[in-house]
């Protein structure tokens, strides 16, 4: 027996409560629990994100201008044209693209990008939520990336 | 569906707000003929560089119909910018 349902019973046998009452705040305890469906199911159906949002609001510099404030909102549709787009990419590009990046120390082979593994890179985006929050003693500066 | 219009809304810091109604269609109307007449080119530089014109044409298409509803804004105190692609 759950520690609410014990209370419950017990302002019924102490006579704080009436029998109807205590009927009413059992089905209201037992109504979440049936509602919710079991953990780890899998089968809630997580709606399809349609944008990518970024925003960015920055405190008062100090300057007395007010905040800074940035709202970017991109649909999921122009990131996937977009990568489509960009697997059209030749090779002769790639392969330059490539030695410009490695001669700034990034290891990555943008040869090996296909655009099957893009269009997989913005399906996963879906779940991406980035918050960062920079304080110093002149700003305050919040960015937040997600998907809506 | 490709956008046919765009928003472009301006605010001062001490005027009015300023909304401007882009009519994209005219931009596009005035890029067929200039497509229209640039294509063979377009084709002879794809088939160049190995990449297959039509999956290149499919693409840019598709990124212009995914241009709407993007929006942009950037507010500095009480001015700012806005865009919005309808």
């Amino acid at each position: 027996m759950s520690e609410n349902r014990r209370q419950i019973l017990q302002m019924l046998s102490e006579g704080k409560i009436s029998a109807d009452e205590a009927e009413r705040l059992i089905s209201a305890l037992e109504e979440p629990a049936a509602a919710t469906p079991p953990s780890g199911s899998g089968s809630e159906a997580k709606p399809r994100p349609k944008y990518l949002r970024v925003q960015v609001d920055s405190e008062d510099d100090g300057a007395h201008e007010g905040p800074t404030k940035v709202n970017v909102r991109v649909p999921m549709q122009l990131l996937r044209a977009g990568v489509k787009l960009a697997g059209l990419i030749p090779a002769q590009a790639l392969h330059r693209a490539n030695d410009a990046i490695q001669k700034e120390g990034i290891g990555i082979d943008l040869t090996q990008i296909k655009a099957e593994n893009l269009e997989e890179l913005v399906e996963q985006l879906n779940d991406l939520s980035v918050d960062i929050d920079q304080k110093d003693r002149e700003s305050k500066v919040r960015v937040k990336v997600f998907c809506e | 569906m490709i956008p046919f219009v765009a928003m472009v809304s301006v605010r001062g810091r001490e005027s009015r707000t300023f909304r401007l109604w882009v009519p994209l269609f005219l931009v596009w109307l005035l890029l067929i003929p200039l497509a229209a007449l640039l294509s063979p080119v377009i084709f002879i530089v794809c088939l160049a560089f190995r990449v297959n014109p039509f999956r290149g044409f499919a693409a840019a298409w598709q990124l212009l119909t995914a241009l709407s509803h993007t929006e942009c804004a950037v507010e500095h105190g009480s001015a700012g910018v806005s865009f919005y692609i309808l």
